[in-house]
């Protein structure tokens, strides 16, 4: 059996030896596969011929869920199409209609929405993290990470009433003001996350074990970066500085002084140092927020009925940066109280099923999972 | 050979046909005629609680993470919530597990899957159900894609409410698994090996794609 | 240059049908399904509009066709422009990109499942994505009715009982303060 030729790399072998090379298949019950999906791969010794990727285990079909349901409506389901960082998707949602229908969000709730926005970011980096280095075998991070994580949710239940599936965005706004005392309370959560950040240096980034695990391992080479629409850290794992939030600026993203982190190389240990910087750089825009945040204004516009709110016939088409990179929606209308079409882009669709292909032959078995992992590969974003 | 509808449920003892049971002597087996019932032993009712007591308390969860609801499995690990207090620990593989935690929805393409581990996992043998997804298909009670009732296809003993449940919602759910584990109350595992036709019979109705062995109790 | 008066240079080459303005970095023009893939190939090729971003296609029934949707974007300038072009939902038949880029096989592979579109030479036609053994119409389709297809196959519990929404606030606030009619 042979390969798609399209998507082959120089010396890459293209065909499969039935005689020499074993099949394998690395099922959906795995502990080292991130969520959901499979891998089959050809194994020749230890060295990996060929992959492919089958997912289709987590398929709830969102889209025709989301045609079946009044605007509103859809919130509860959208964000459950990513677990560790459902707001973007809730935004997106919101974003798209909102151009279509020409609804304004006032400021307060702008700020807010950036505000859980770059919450829920830092809060998914932060496990990714921790997963990169669970996958390698230093189990004491994951540990640190989900905890930091858990301080992040708490906050995240104080201020919209959910710990995981937050349903904060709607449209116009957002639901609920902020309560008093939680720049407080976030503050001291930022600084147990800088507190944090120095051992973590120790443990993994001054590791010789992750540094020979990682350095060289798992290369993406900044020419594909543009062709096949990586973003995220893998593409500024590349040294590309491709970053939605200043290529393309929504919320209060355009106002806000960040940096956008890069690092030579393109390998597992490139990636991780870009979120490491994703994190220092969100702890900086999340201290700017809650510094400029206006206390006064409406958090949400005056909406008309949302139960029979028809929007205009259109398509559009949304980003934002997702920790793992650009995830966007497109969104076409007819005119009724029911979207037509919603499609969902998570940046795992390139990311874990071509990206991951190509670059799959000549690696050995054990450095597929970290790999993996360090694309943050997210399967339900992939099937919905 | 007496026929086993005579036979009475003893405490935490299943009665299924080529069971041996190792803490009976087998000379009951021969002796017994029409229309006698054994006498419980003294010890077997203890005996039985000691098992069930060692049982509820080292139960291995396996690491499969079926949907959303996993994501509030890794808190659960950590010493904020920390469930290995009560015993659980976390196991790679199936054959080395006793808890299967199904958390959230599953679809048809990994119910297939489930089965199959489910049947791969020794004896006794748990199933949690977590979230409202596996009471009633929860929020996708119209997907083409998700199953709505988990009991028709795997025995579930214990189902914790909640979209999704919080940890202590997940601890108190595991520690009233731990209780009925105790009374000796959790016999899925034995149901599904006497009613394994009806099991199949609603695994195939659903999953088109069948090629699972008949017999994998 | 603006991306009208681009796209006003690009109808000097090609059938431009119609265009709109979203955005000030969104640009959407309609091309008949023939041109679709020269169009493409020539913006990836002496544009910088190179990365193809998302392809995704929407189902018009009331018209009888499909509307392809293609979206490239300029990394580098931070601007995209969306193609769309209209297929007949007959016949179902719209030109691969897998040649010129990879991750268009995916995005193939997906529409060929659930709208059932063939893509002439992509790999994987045929194959399953998502579902298994999938043997009805495709389910992206709107013909496909998705509630009637789970009270068939799929088994549910009893006792849900199902209440429309007019009705459950005329059970709380009395029928006669209720102001719309449906």
């Amino acid at each position: 059996m042979t390969t798609d030729p399209s998507n082959l790399v120089e010396g890459a072998p293209t065909e499969v030896n039935p005689e020499k090379d074993v099949q394998l298949w690395i099922g959906p019950q795995h502990p080292g596969i991130t969520g959901n999906m499979s891998m089959q791969i050809w194994v020749r010794g230890d060295e990996i011929r060929l992959g492919r990727t089958h997912i289709g285990y987590l398929h709830r079909g969102f889209e025709k869920l989301i045609e079946r349901r009044k605007f509103i409506q859809a919130f509860p389901i959208v964000c459950r199409i990513c677990v560790p960082e459902p707001d973007t998707n809730e935004y997106l949602l919101a974003a798209s209609i909102e151009e279509l229908a020409g609804l304004e969000v006032p400021e307060k709730g702008l700020w807010l929405r950036t505000l859980v926005m770059e919450m829920s970011r830092l809060a998914a980096t932060i496990q990714a993290l921790g997963g990169q280095a669970g996958s390698m075998g230093l189990g004491l991070v994951p540990n640190w990470t989900y905890t930091l994580r858990d301080y992040i949710l708490d906050a995240f239940e104080e201020l919209t009433g959910g710990r995981v599936y937050h349903m904060y965005t709607v449209f116009g706004g957002v639901r609920r003001d902020m309560p008093d005392g939680f720049k407080e309370r976030l503050e001291e959560t930022l600084k147990l996350i800088e507190k944090r950040l120095p051992a973590i240096d120790n443990v993994v980034f001054d590791n010789a074990v992750f540094q020979k695990r990682a350095v060289g391992i798992g290369v993406v080479k900044p020419e594909w970066v543009d062709e096949m629409g990586i973003s995220g850290p893998t593409a500024r794992g590349c040294g590309l500085p491709r970053d939605i939030r200043r290529d393309f600026p929504y919320l209060k993203y355009g106002e806000i002084d960040f940096d956008v982190t890069t690092h030579e190389g393109g390998d597992i240990f490139a990636r991780s140092m870009v979120r490491r910087g994703d994190i220092v750089e969100s702890i900086k825009i999340i201290r700017q927020i809650l510094a400029r945040f206006p206390m006064q204004g409406r958090f949400c516009a005056k909406l008309p009925n949302m139960l029979h709110w028809e929007v205009p016939k259109g398509q559009t088409f949304v980003r934002a940066e997702a920790s793992r990179g650009e995830m966007s929606y497109y969104a076409a209308t007819d005119g009724s109280d029911k979207a037509r079409r919603v499609h969902v882009r998570g940046p795992s669709y390139v990311h874990a099923m071509s990206l991951l292909e190509r670059m799959l032959p000549g690696t050995i078995y054990s450095d597929m999972t970290p790999m993996m992992v360090s694309m943050q590969t997210c399967p339900p974003e992939i099937e919905r | 050979m007496s026929k086993d509808d005579e036979w009475p449920e003893i405490h935490g003892v299943p009665d299924v046909p080529g069971w041996s049971h190792p803490h009976q002597p087998p000379a009951q087996h021969c002796y017994l005629g029409e229309g006698s019932k054994p006498e419980q032993l003294a010890y077997q009712e203890a005996f039985a609680k000691l098992k069930n007591w060692f049982r509820a308390n080292s139960l291995s969860v396996l690491a499969y993470g079926t949907g959303c609801g996993s994501i509030e499995l890794r808190p659960l690990a950590t010493s904020r919530f920390d469930y290995e207090r009560f015993g659980f620990s976390t196991q790679g593989t199936p054959r080395q597990a006793n808890l299967l935690i199904l958390s959230g929805y599953l679809s048809i393409k990994t119910l297939k899957r489930v089965i199959r581990v489910y049947e791969q996992m020794p004896s006794p043998k748990w199933v949690v159900g977590l979230g409202s997804c596996t009471i009633n298909g929860g929020m996708y009670w119209d997907s083409y894609a998700t199953m709505k009732q988990l009991d028709l296809y795997v025995p579930v003993d214990m189902q914790i409410a909640g979209c999704m449940p919080r940890p202590e919602a997940l601890l108190e759910g595991f520690a009233a698994l731990m209780t009925k584990i105790k009374a000796g109350k959790a016999n899925g595992y034995i149901d599904y090996t006497r009613r394994l036709d009806w099991y199949r019979e609603n695994q195939k109705k659903v999953i088109k794609d069948w090629d699972l062995p008949e017999y994998n109790w | 240059m603006t991306m009208k008066a681009f796209v006003e240079e690009l109808s000097a080459r090609f059938e431009v049908l119609w265009t709109h303005a979203q955005r000030d970095d969104l640009f959407q023009f309609g091309v008949p399904a023939v041109q679709a893939v020269p169009l493409l190939s020539y913006l990836k090729a002496h544009t910088p509009f190179i990365q193809l971003t998302h392809y995704t296609v929407v189902d018009w029934i009331e018209d009888g066709e499909f509307q392809m949707t293609y979206l490239l974007t300029d990394p580098v300038g931070r601007r995209a422009l969306m193609i769309c072009a209209r297929i007949d939902r007959e016949t179902a038949e719209a030109d691969s990109l897998y040649k010129l880029w990879p991750q268009a096989v995916t995005y193939e592979h997906e529409m060929n499942e659930m709208f059932g579109i063939h893509f002439p030479g992509s790999p994987r036609m045929g194959l399953d994505f998502c579902l298994e053994k999938w043997t009805n119409t495709p389910p992206m389709r709107r013909d496909f009715d998705t509630v009637a297809f789970v009270k068939e196959m799929i088994p549910e519990r009893p006792g849900r009982e199902f209440i429309t929404t007019r009705d459950y606030i005329g059970q709380k606030v009395g029928e006669k303060r209720l102001l719309h009619d449906d």
